[in-house]
């Protein structure tokens, strides 16, 4: 792992919190009042702040920094977290994102933007205090350092050396200079609790220069009185060096609060003390080791209580050499170990580290996909032309083919599974269309997210995120009411916007539902009559008016607004959703609002479907289309006007839509009762019985794109190769529909480009 | 005079960090009253508070007037002895001065 | 022998860098994500010295701290704590809790080795 991975790590969990960060100041909003929330949310702008930090990512820091405080004084009970707070932080959050996505990708932010939220968040911190104070740096006036940290930067993660040796070789030259102190030290028993320990901070002490210590035993109780964990030990320690009275300190940095600690500058010629100090070398080693392999124990003092006066201080000398000899001996060979030690603590610990989930790059991950979509077209194609081949069906090859079949299956579904996502990303940037929109219309919005777990493929993921903003600024702009009206009507001023995504079928289905005004069917009415899309005279459900909204140029709005005057269209956003393999439908309620549901396929890259012959041609119909088939007989079929067609089923009536004669496959139309019925729901909900020649099977599909490969066409959704060989075209059951409701294929087509 | 009652023997444990200090404080009021070696051959690690337990213990046997042996050493413990400036001798020897 | 390092820190980004940096400089280095799972990983590793960050879900740096100092057996590990230079407050709290030193962040890969060479023996 090297610098660049690790700030990948750092840009993907700044995701994450963002998205902490945004869920819980949410949950603030809707009046949480756990602090665990606040916590999460602290730890969120906490944890970027962290790791921008050691990125050198200046302007992240100093935002995150202001922020980070702001929420301190929540957190500390010091700020209400009211509506208004949480509105500037909720916009401080999009600020954050913005200057997460700036240090990542380049570009920059909005500074006004920014150095106001500043300015709004160091306000509530400090209430009266000075501004300045709160933030080190208010956010950069020069644009946001978008590139990586510089090489050099990354030198930090170099090994660290154990080798002091270029240290004592300074100490060489000092000590001719460095001034002598005499420090005394006396650690409270609180010391050594909090797991410092005098001997470490003497070691360390020992470094700095040349040392000599005394240590007072007198203080020591007798052995049934003492607290085998109290304090009694106390040093004079005199030491040259030249690292200062600051230097000294900062070895007891850990300490100074749990020790009494004098530090001197010794006089120039000191009398010479009663005590007998003893001095420490230079050793580094010492207290690090374990006893190295052929350090014997040294022979044991035994000392006669009344004799051993005398004798004491020359052993003590030679203690003192021998001790300094083999500690600088253990020194020298300490090196070579160390570096072998850490090669292989790397090797061990990458393994350990390697935890619950790789990176994989996105396209390794494709071409997987891809391959085992050719594996699947394979095993088809196989398992073909043995049964062309073979005329006993229980034969072992067509055992083992079934269950390689199976396996393919899996396969694939597993191989689909790595690309699977969680919507909520998409969820997460909706809020912020909601926030930045409610801020231009004026209109109070909540939005409520469901669902945010739900997994469907990266593309889809991918390609959501336009047509769901569209659709939310649609909600908000067109579909909810100002303040004043809602109030007027009864309703809560704060209108409410919904979006939640399920599963349901093996699809998944986002619903977008506001409790605004919904359509006004009358306006549109009159607007698809002006606009030529339907006759003054046409009898349409109301489902069929509200549909109309797709139409393409449809706009329901009075005036363009600053919001829809960006050009897009329900239209486009039914495309897009269309050009992903999904449907879409509106349901309105006069007074009490609109829902868009969205279903759209997990994946883009394979699709069960219903393999049906139209005139000669193979044609694929998505499986999630179809309801039932069903036989037609000749009493259920019903005329209707010149062309049109309906089927009886179960007392209701279902237009009749002729897939051969749609697509140009056939100049004459067919005859019902000579095919079959497939009955589909069309986006609209309502259902239409698609007539097809005969039903060749069901199976499961590799998708290709028509469009990149050739170029759309009309009718068409894509294309696929069968387990024979041939291309097969996927039928895209919703224009086909479309078509049959009179506007032809080629005219629509023409409408979306 | 090996074996003979009154003198023991304590071998200290490799790792004499604060956990230990309550331990051997035990051991030494258990040995009390006969001649007493303390084995330091195999201590790793040695702490400042069992370093006072220690202290303790010569004093104790020096007021009962048996002797209070340190030894064998480890490097470990030798070095520590060393950089804390703490010398059995000199415990031994200050009290009998007094 | 390899000393242990156990770091307890909720920011991936954060116990990478500290993998990185320790492992380089020649520690064996176990790794939780909380206080809870600290406390737990604790228990198994027995480690010489411990890293662990103040702010994390379940269970923050200081009940962790206590939750250390309280266990008969590991209440002498010295554990160092990341903090930010200006929490002051929180150094002290820490302190309180039974902290042995801080490193603050950003660490620096230095610093850190330093903290820990100066807190272990």
């Amino acid at each position: 792992m090297d610098m660049n991975e690790i700030r990948e790590i750092f840009f993907q969990e700044c995701e994450e919190q963002l998205a902490e960060l945004e869920t819980g100041l949410l949950k603030l909003n809707d009046g949480d009042r756990d602090p665990e929330t606040v916590n999460a949310v602290f730890r969120a702008v906490h944890s970027i702040k962290g790791g921008a930090g050691a990125f050198a990512l200046d302007d992240l820091v100093a935002f995150a920094h202001v922020f980070e405080t702001t929420l301190d004084c929540v957190r500390s009970g010091k700020l209400e977290p009211s509506q208004d707070v949480l509105k500037v932080m909720l916009k401080s959050a999009d600020v954050l994102a913005d200057l997460t996505n700036a240090a990542r990708d380049g570009g920059t932010v909005d500074e006004s933007r920014s150095r106001a939220l500043v300015k709004e968040l160091e306000a509530l911190a400090n209430g009266e205090q000075p501004a300045a104070h709160a933030a080190p740096e208010p956010v950069a006036a020069k644009p946001a350092v978008a590139a990586a940290p510089a090489p050099t930067d990354s030198s930090g993660f170099q090994p660290i050396p154990f080798s002091f040796d270029d240290f004592g070789g300074e100490e060489e030259e000092v000590l001719m200079v460095a001034p002598t102190y005499t420090v005394t030290f006396k650690p409270r028993a609180e010391l050594f609790s909090k797991g410092n320990e005098a001997a470490l901070l003497l070691r360390d002490l020992s470094r700095i220069g040349e040392m000599s210590i005394h240590c007072h035993t007198g203080d020591v109780p007798t052995l049934d009185r003492m607290d085998p964990e109290g304090s009694y030990l106390s040093w004079t320690i005199s030491i040259k060096t030249e690292k200062g009275e600051e230097g000294i300190r900062s070895v007891f940095e850990f300490a100074e609060w749990d020790c009494e600690l004098d530090i001197k500058l010794a006089e120039e010629a000191e009398a010479d003390d009663e005590r007998p100090m003893i001095p420490v070398p230079f050793d580094l080693s010492l207290l690090e080791d374990e006893p190295a392999i052929g350090d014997e124990p040294h022979v044991g003092m035994h000392v006669e209580p009344v004799v051993a006066a005398a004798v004491a201080a020359a052993e003590t000398a030679t203690g003192v050499m021998q001790a300094a000899a083999a500690a600088s001996a253990r020194a020298e060979k300490k090196e070579a170990p160390a570096a072998s030690a850490a090669a292989q603590a790397n090797a061990a610990n990458a393994a350990n580290a390697a935890g619950q989930t790789i990176r994989v790059d996105l396209d390794r991950v494709d071409r997987l996909i891809n391959l085992v979509g050719e594996l699947v077209i394979n095993q088809a194609m196989l398992s073909q032309s043995v049964i062309e081949n073979d005329n006993n069906g229980t034969s072992s090859i067509n055992m083992g083919l079934e269950e390689l079949q199976q396996l393919t299956r899996e396969i694939q579904d597993s191989v689909m599974a790595i690309r699977a996502q969680p919507v909520k990303p998409v969820f997460q940037r909706m809020a912020r269309t909601v926030r930045e929109i409610a801020d231009i219309t004026g209109k109070s919005v909540r939005l409520i997210t469901e669902g945010e777990n739900t997994e469907v493929d990266k593309t889809v993921i991918d390609k959501l995120a336009e047509p769901l903003t569209h659709m939310i600024r649609n909600a908000v702009d067109h579909g909810l009411e100002m303040p004043e009206k809602r109030i007027a009507a009864g309703k809560n001023p704060e209108g409410t916007v919904r979006l939640t995504a399920k599963h349901r079928s093996g699809r998944i289905v986002i619903e977008l539902t506001d409790d605004g005004a919904g359509i006004n069917r009358e306006k549109v009415r009159q607007k698809a009559i002006d606009n030529d899309l339907i006759t003054a005279d046409a009898n349409l459900s109301d489902e069929e008016i509200d549909n109309l909204i797709f139409h393409a140029g449809f706009s329901t709005a009075d005036k363009v607004s600053d919001l829809s005057g960006r050009g897009v269209g329900m239209d486009v956003v039914k495309r897009s959703i269309q050009a992903l393999g999904g449907r879409i439908s509106i349901q309105s309620k006069p007074g009490q609002g609109s829902t868009f549901s969205m279903s759209l396929p997990l994946t883009l890259a394979v699709l069960d479907g219903m393999v049906v012959t139209v005139a000669g041609q193979t044609l694929v119909v998505p499986l999630t289309a179809i309801v039932e088939t069903l036989q037609p007989e000749a009493a259920a079929i019903h005329s209707f006007g010149a062309t049109q067609r309906l089927i009886s089923i179960r007392n209701s009536f279902c237009p009749l839509v002729d897939v051969g004669r749609i697509l140009n496959f056939r100049a004459q139309q067919a005859n019902p009762v000579e095919g079959v019925a497939l009955l589909v729901e069309s986006e609209g909900g309502g259902q239409r019985a698609l007539m097809v020649d005969a039903i060749q099977g069901q199976r499961q599909v590799v998708i290709k794109s028509l469009e990149a490969n050739y170029m759309h066409v009309p009718g068409i959704a894509a294309a696929t190769i069968l387990g024979d060989g041939r291309v097969a075209l996927i039928l895209d059951v919703d224009a086909v529909v479309g078509a049959s409701r009179g506007q032809s294929l080629r005219q629509e087509m023409s409408l979306a480009s | 005079m090996a074996g003979k009652k009154s003198e023991q023997s304590l071998k200290l444990a490799a790792v004499l960090d604060l956990n230990a200090a309550s331990v051997l404080h035990g051991k030494l009021q258990s040995l009390r009253g006969s001649d007493i070696t303390v084995d330091a051959s195999a201590v790793e690690r040695c702490g400042t508070q069992c370093v006072q337990v220690l202290v303790a213990g010569a004093k104790a046997w020096e007021a009962d007037k048996k002797t209070f042996t340190i030894g064998p050493m480890s490097g470990a413990f030798e070095q520590t002895m060393q950089l804390i400036g703490v010398n059995f001798e000199q415990i031994l020897s200050k009290e009998i001065a007094q | 022998m390899k000393k242990k390092v156990l770091t307890v820190d909720d920011s991936r980004t954060i116990r990478n860098m500290l993998l990185v940096t320790l492992n380089n400089a020649g520690f064996e280095t176990i790794q939780a994500e909380d206080g809870v799972e600290g406390l737990e990983v604790l228990e198994e590793c027995n480690p010489d010295v411990i890293v662990t960050d103040i702010n994390m879900p379940r269970l923050d740096g200081f009940g962790f701290i206590e939750g250390v100092r309280r266990n008969e057996k590991y209440r002498a590990i010295p554990i160092l704590v990341l903090t930010t230079e200006s929490d002051a407050e929180k150094k002290n709290r820490a302190r309180q809790a039974g902290a042995t030193g801080w490193i603050v962040k950003p660490f620096d890969p230095t610093k850190l080795v330093d903290a820990i060479e100066r807190v272990t023996a």
